[in-house]
């Protein structure tokens, strides 16, 4: 009777343990997500690396805007431009997004060879959007400086972290393979 | 010691949450997931144009609930309590307490509208689910919206409390010690700008991560 009471059990787990894929999920999200932050937060981190990566985004961004016939002057993070400027900061950067991407790729049950997939083509697709969202930015403040403020803090982060889970959700139901299973492609190979 | 429970006979299988219901099956076919993905990418072209059009008409309203709510929530921690919060030109939160004198005092970050954005993930991700009833697809996004108001008021009130502790020079050092200094910093950052963001896929996921269907 209790084996048949365990392998009941075993069969429709009761209580938090039919949650434990959500429970499983949100805490290894949780970690990556406060973990990245605070590694974020480090300033040997902030200098070394955001830093440059910053200036690397404003070189492309100002690239961009001066083929859409902008005159940029970059110097740093700030693009100067003959109706506008705008210093490109930390949150401008497409890093948050991205964690907030990693996190749930990490957290997901899948292979590590899907996640590194995911990785790589999710951290290239939201740095193409967080380009697209500097530069429109860069052009709603020199043609429509009313909306800036609107676009800059609120529109184009929901876009950018919309398409940060947009791009998740096709991963997860492109690439993420249950640990264990295999594809035909890794089965042929 | 076997339970009542465990020797009743056994005839019916335990329901699965509603959430699974019409869950496409764990492996569906590639075709399927694709299908999912594009109708949940399609959904949210109405969806979000509908909330943002929500969001906009409730946010002076939302703005003041959560000004009110807040203050009296930060008046809790106060003893005896004395923080009035009020908003400059509808969104932006200012403090004012017997002890600042007659001077007024902006919260640092403190635009009431920037707390509550992420509604508009919120609410488009939730209703751009596929394959959902009218009372789940609004049963869930409820749940959701009252999580998150929750989060709203919290986050609001640390921002108040972060301005007294770090934000107010003397005011600060008098009243504050280092260790609440840093405590208020280190929880404004997380809440105001990882949890803000990520919270909208953190409830998704509560909800719905077993809908994800895997092309495996």
């Amino acid at each position: 009777m209790i084996r048949r009471a365990m392998a009941t059990a075993q069969e429709s787990p009761s209580g938090w343990r039919q949650y434990r894929q959500e429970i499983a999920f949100l805490a290894i999200f949780l970690l990556v997500l406060g973990g990245g932050f605070t590694v974020l937060s480090i300033n040997w981190v902030n200098d070394h690396l955001v830093e440059p990566f910053t200036g690397a985004i404003a070189t492309a961004s100002a690239g961009v805007l001066n083929l859409l016939g902008q005159g940029i002057i970059q110097t740093g993070t700030v693009l100067t431009g003959s109706r506008f400027a705008v210093n490109i900061r930390n949150g401008c950067n497409g890093v948050e997004a991205l964690i907030i991407f990693v996190a749930a790729v990490l957290a997901f049950p899948a292979t590590w060879r899907s996640r590194f997939i995911g990785l790589a083509l999710g951290t290239i697709a939201i740095q193409i959007i967080n380009l697209i969202r500097v530069v429109a930015l860069f052009l709603t403040g020199a043609y429509v400086p009313k909306l800036f403020e609107s676009s800059h803090t609120v529109i184009w982060q929901s876009i950018v972290i919309l398409c940060a889970v947009l791009l998740w959700i096709y991963w997860a139901n492109r690439y993420a393979v249950r640990p264990g299973e295999r594809t035909g492609d890794q089965e042929a190979a | 010691m076997p339970s009542a429970r465990a020797s009743a006979p056994v005839t019916k299988k335990r329901p699965e949450p509603s959430v699974q219901r019409s869950s496409p099956p764990a492996g569906a076919s590639r075709g399927a997931a694709a299908r999912w993905t594009a109708r949940f990418a399609r959904n949210l072209l109405w969806a979000a144009p509908l909330t943002v059009l929500v969001w906009v008409l409730i946010t002076p309203f939302y703005n003041r609930f959560l000004a009110a709510s807040a203050e009296s929530f930060v008046r809790l921690t106060e003893h005896p309590a004395q923080t009035r919060l009020d908003l400059r030109e509808g969104q932006y939160a200012v403090a004012s307490r017997r002890d600042f004198g007659t001077r007024a005092r902006d919260i640092t970050r403190g635009r009431v509208t920037d707390c509550h954005f992420n509604l508009l993930l919120l609410g488009s991700l939730f209703l751009a689910v596929p394959k959902l009833t009218l009372s789940q697809r609004f049963g869930n996004l409820g749940w959701a919206l009252l999580i998150a108001m929750f989060f709203h008021i919290l986050l609001l009130s640390l921002l108040v409390k972060f301005t007294y502790a770090t934000q107010m020079g003397d005011y600060s050092l008098a009243h504050y010690g280092p260790f609440a200094r840093n405590a208020y910093g280190l929880l404004t950052q997380l809440m105001d700008l990882p949890f803000k963001f990520a919270l909208p896929l953190i409830l998704w996921t509560v909800f719905y991560l077993r809908r994800v269907p895997r092309a495996a």
